[in-house]
């Protein structure tokens, strides 16, 4: 028995949900503060650059529209990858499904020739979910016969669905009349904006759609036993198998649901906010919706919350931007933010227990207190 | 523990190579290893036998360098060596070839040999390191192709490299896990005559097998290991088969822990208990645990009373054959009747057999050729879902693989077999979370898990709650027969006998059991028949009462029992 106090690092089986919360939230601010830091050694007011970064995202009727505006994208390629991983798959082809979605809204928008924009839209939304699912299912083909992993599949076909983008926005589907030479005609078909009386006037109803997915996402999880059989296969394949059921074909509708809803996005983005194809119509959307899906652990819901969150990040580097920063170092908080909440999540399974000698003066006689610190 | 000098025929070496002492590992606080002595003379090939469990790999992992033990000391050449890990043991002399050969399959053999070993030349071609390999092999009489990729070269062929491997860094005692069990029989011969070219030169060889055959025909001496303990050390010029089948398999009484003389040949085994054949068990008595008479139904079987209505079979495999994607034999036309009320025991060296007879009864292997019929139907293009539902229960020998999905609630895992049916889902696809929690609680209620929050994930169950809750959940399925393997590995003496009950009373339902054990004690206290599986084979089914441990020790090593005892189809 040693006479001084010491302390050890001990693992916590069991986490509850609040600790995990804090630990996420804690895990975020550190890295705004080490964000700051790095700000602040290269000259640049840290605390003004985040008031100015919270004004222009929350000060005015215009920054809460813009915000919303960008996270209804976040929220769409994060619960794409948030169904995947229910089924334990990473989709890292979020990028590239949301731009074949597009492209597919886009052909129907542009040459088929139908009167009600009611029906158009319709038209639209499923040949973009149709695009999507399209986009992942070489990579689903792959996954189930051959085993290849999905993360380098879905990666490598984003690249070619943005090079199929700028072919067709800079070749046969070019704007001819415009002067701008990388984008398609305008599409007439578009999602009607909000009620006057909402006070939300910039927005458009593709922003409601997106939350209805995530509500059916959210249901489908919970109140089907489908859903109880994805989180099955994602947990454990083998026990799936073991337990009857069809583990290749949860597995390969997890991930053509994940390559549709991305491709929704993608629709949502050209119908509500762009109205033309082009390459620019994702700011790194599918990237930034793999960090949405992980923050909210992939829960459809929460996807939403940590979509408004990486909203408010990525209109910082719009700040930085103007303050003569790259525009990666958007990306590169991100990066940060990521990192710091997968360190969190690991550290908040220990605690730093103090260990006291026997002889306090209280006479406690006890000879381990613990005191819980949580991070 | 002391050898006299009796000990090996022919050396009269007076101290030991190596020498352990009183070896201890605990893993978890289950003792893996409990005070071994265990020492090996220079020009000896010494065979260390023992069922899986007994603490062998243990042992040899403390000797190997691969685990420190917790008390004891290897002495080597009577010095007292620290083996802090597989390099310091290697620098000592002891060199190991696994069951799973660690080699590098892309690379050639002659850069597998080479690869992390300080004499490798720094600077040298491919054609330099071939020349090396190819005067090692001659050195060392094991043929290799020194310029031909692992992965293109046969087994036994891989396996000499790894040997050279050894070798080739100065090993001075060669520890060999199973050697043959993947080696065809000339390949066998040829590697025996390479270990005694090695042991010819003064070195040693620690020879771990199931094979008693092959122990007889090269051991010089023979370490038997049971429960973690030295049990017998013998020459084995003195053994038979059947001595040592015995002694591994544990009927001799566990007075002494270590048998140190010569063993005596094979006395009489006294009959455990004896089979008194109590009258037709009372059906409604769950509480039959031990010994219970043979069924109605095994008579039938074996075709000896033809005046008994036959009840029809619960499950038959006839001539089922199962290959895997490389074509290698699992299971080798395996013929078995499994009737109503009947606990089919199956006996075997783990290995041989039982996962795939488990995974074809349960429908999660299809047989690759012949049939399989449940209550006289045939089972072809059924998956294991059609089984549960059909009243097939499953506990998988790996529960925390198969049975359970770990990091889930135990809740969800409660309803791993019900979460498709009333009351957790209606009308085939709504789940209904509060039915399934209801259902859940109960079926955890009813397994007597410790702890009853049906969120605490799975893993954080001890081992002996996991299976009492994969067991309650597979019990409640099955309705027409349970398939049990290894159910018992690892838990304490409540919990196994808590089981053995449940099994007794699905039994006492007409519920057929298959029982899969390595534990021959089991097997004869709660099995009516025991089948023996042998390389993918069935070597022989014996009724309980003509069932002794020697009689399976022998089918459980291949071979057929001695025209005395008779074979039941």
């Amino acid at each position: 028995m040693s006479t001084r106090t010491t302390w050890a690092v001990q693992r916590v089986p069991e986490v509850s949900g609040g600790v995990r919360l804090l630990a996420t939230a804690l895990s975020a601010i550190l890295a705004l503060i080490v964000a700051g830091i790095v700000l602040r050694l290269c000259g640049l007011p840290p605390l003004a650059l985040g008031a100015r970064v919270l004004h222009a995202s929350f000060g005015t009727r215009f920054g809460i529209e813009d915000l919303l505006l960008l996270a209804s994208p976040l929220a769409a390629c994060g619960l794409s990858v948030a169904v995947m991983l229910r089924v334990g798959l990473w989709n890292i082809g979020a990028e590239g499904q949301f731009f074949v979605g597009a492209t597919g809204a886009a052909a129907v928008g542009l040459f088929l020739p139908v009167g009600g924009t009611g029906t158009t839209l319709a038209l639209m939304a499923l040949a973009a979910a149709a695009g999507g699912a399209l986009w992942i299912a070489l990579p689903a083909a792959a996954r189930l016969v051959l085993g290849t992993s999905e993360i380098i599949t879905t990666l490598l076909l984003n690249f070619v669905a943005r090079l199929l983008v700028d072919f067709l926005a800079t070749g046969s589907w070019r704007d001819a009349r415009s002067s701008v030479t990388a984008q398609t005609p305008r599409i007439h078909a578009a999602f009607a904006k909000l009620p006057r009386d909402w006070h939300l006037g910039g927005l458009h109803w593709g922003i409601a759609l997106v939350i209805a997915l995530a509500a059916v996402v959210a249901l489908l999880f919970r109140y089907t036993s489908w859903g109880f059989e994805l989180r099955v296969c994602g947990a454990n394949r083998e026990a799936a198998r073991y337990a009857g059921m069809p583990v290749g074909r949860r597995l390969a509708e997890a991930m053509l649901l994940g390559g549709a809803l991305a491709g929704l996005g993608g629709m949502i983005e050209l119908a509500g906010t762009v109205h033309r194809l082009q390459g620019g119509l994702s700011n790194s959307y599918g990237y930034v919706g793999i960090i949405v899906a992980v923050l909210a652990a992939a829960a459809p819901v929460g996807v939403l919350f940590s979509a408004l969150l990486m909203a408010v990040v990525l209109n910082a580097g719009t700040v930085l931007q103007t303050q003569g920063l790259p525009a990666s170092a958007a990306v590169a908080l991100v990066g940060l933010i990521l990192l710091f909440v997968a360190m969190g999540e690991r550290l908040s399974h220990y605690r730093i227990a103090v260990i006291r000698p026997r002889a306090t003066p209280a006479g406690t006689g006890s000879a381990a207190a613990a005191s819980g610190a949580a991070e | 523990m002391v050898i006299g000098p009796v000990g090996a025929p022919g050396t009269l070496a007076p101290r030991p190579l190596v020498a352990m002492r009183g070896i201890t590992k605990s893993f978890y606080g289950t003792l893996a290893n409990d005070g071994v002595d265990f020492d090996l003379r220079a020009g000896e090939i010494h065979a260390l036998l023992g069922e899986n469990g007994a603490g062998k790999s243990t042992l040899m992992n403390v000797l190997t360098g691969l685990y420190q033990p917790d008390a004891g000391e290897i002495l080597i050449e009577n010095h007292p060596r620290r083996l802090d890990n597989p390099a310091a043991a290697i620098e000592a002399g002891i060199g190991m070839v696994h069951q799973h050969f660690k080699l590098v399959q892309n690379f050639t053999v002659a850069e597998n040999i080479h690869l992390g070993w300080e004499e490798t030349p720094r600077r040298a071609g491919a054609a330099a390191l071939e020349a090396r390999t190819q005067a090692l092999s001659e050195r060392f009489g094991l043929p290799v192709t020194p310029g031909a990729r692992v992965a293109d070269i046969p087994v036994g062929e891989q396996q000499r490299v790894e040997i050279l491997r050894v070798l080739a860094r100065g090993a001075r005692v060669l520890v060999l896990d199973e050697p043959t069990a993947v080696l065809t029989p000339s390949e066998v011969a040829a590697l025996f005559t390479a270990l005694r070219g090695f042991r010819a030169d003064g070195n040693a060889v620690i020879l771990i097998s199931h094979k008693l055959g092959e122990v007889l025909e090269i051991a010089d001496h023979v370490t038997v290991m049971r429960g973690g303990r030295s049990v017998a050390q013998c020459p084995a010029a003195g053994a038979s088969r059947a001595s040592l089948a015995r002694l591994i398999i544990g009927d001799l009484p566990p007075s002494g822990r270590a048998v140190a003389a010569p063993l005596p040949d094979v006395e009489p085994v006294e009959p455990r208990a004896d089979p008194d054949p109590l009258p037709a068990r009372d059906v409604a008595d769950p509480a039959a645990s031990r010994r219970p008479s043979a069924p109605p139904g095994i008579a039938a079987t074996a075709g000896a009373g033809p005046s008994v209505p036959h009840p029809a079979p619960t499950m038959v495999l006839r001539e089922v054959s199962v290959r895997d994607a490389r074509g290698v034999t699992l299971l080798d036309r395996v013929s078995i009747e499994i009737m109503p009320g009947e606990l089919l025991g199956i006996a075997g060296v783990a290995g041989n057999g039982q996962r795939p007879l488990a995974e074809v009864m349960t429908g999660l292997l299809a047989p690759s050729e012949g049939e399989l019929l449940l209550d006289g139907a045939s089972m072809r293009g059924i998956g294991p879902r059609g089984f549960a539902s059909r009243g097939v229960g499953h506990m998988p020998e790996d529960r925390l693989r198969t049975g359970l999905a770990a990091t889930l609630p135990q809740g969800e895992n409660a309803l791993l077999r019900e979460y498709h049916l009333p009351p957790s889902t209606r009308f085939g696809w709504l789940f209904d979370p509060a039915g399934a929690r209801r259902l859940a609680r109960g079926i955890i209620n009813a397994a007597a898990v410790n702890r009853r929050d049906p969120s605490i994930p799975a893993r954080n169950l001890s081992g002996g709650n996991q299976q009492r809750l994969v067991a309650e959940r597979e019990t409640r399925i099955s309705h027409r027969l349970l398939v049990a393997a290894y159910p018992t590995r690892g838990l304490d003496v409540g919990a196994v006998a808590a089981l053995h009950a449940a099994m007794h009373r699905l039994r006492a339902r007409g519920v057929a059991v298959v029982l899969i054990s390595e534990e021959i004690e089991e097997l004869l206290d709660h099995a009516d028949r025991i089948a023996v599986l042998c390389a993918g084979r069935i070597s022989g089914i014996l009724p309980v009462a003509e069932a002794d441990p020697e009689k399976l020790g022998l089918l459980m090593s291949g071979q057929s029992l001695a025209s005395g005892a008779p074979v039941s189809a």
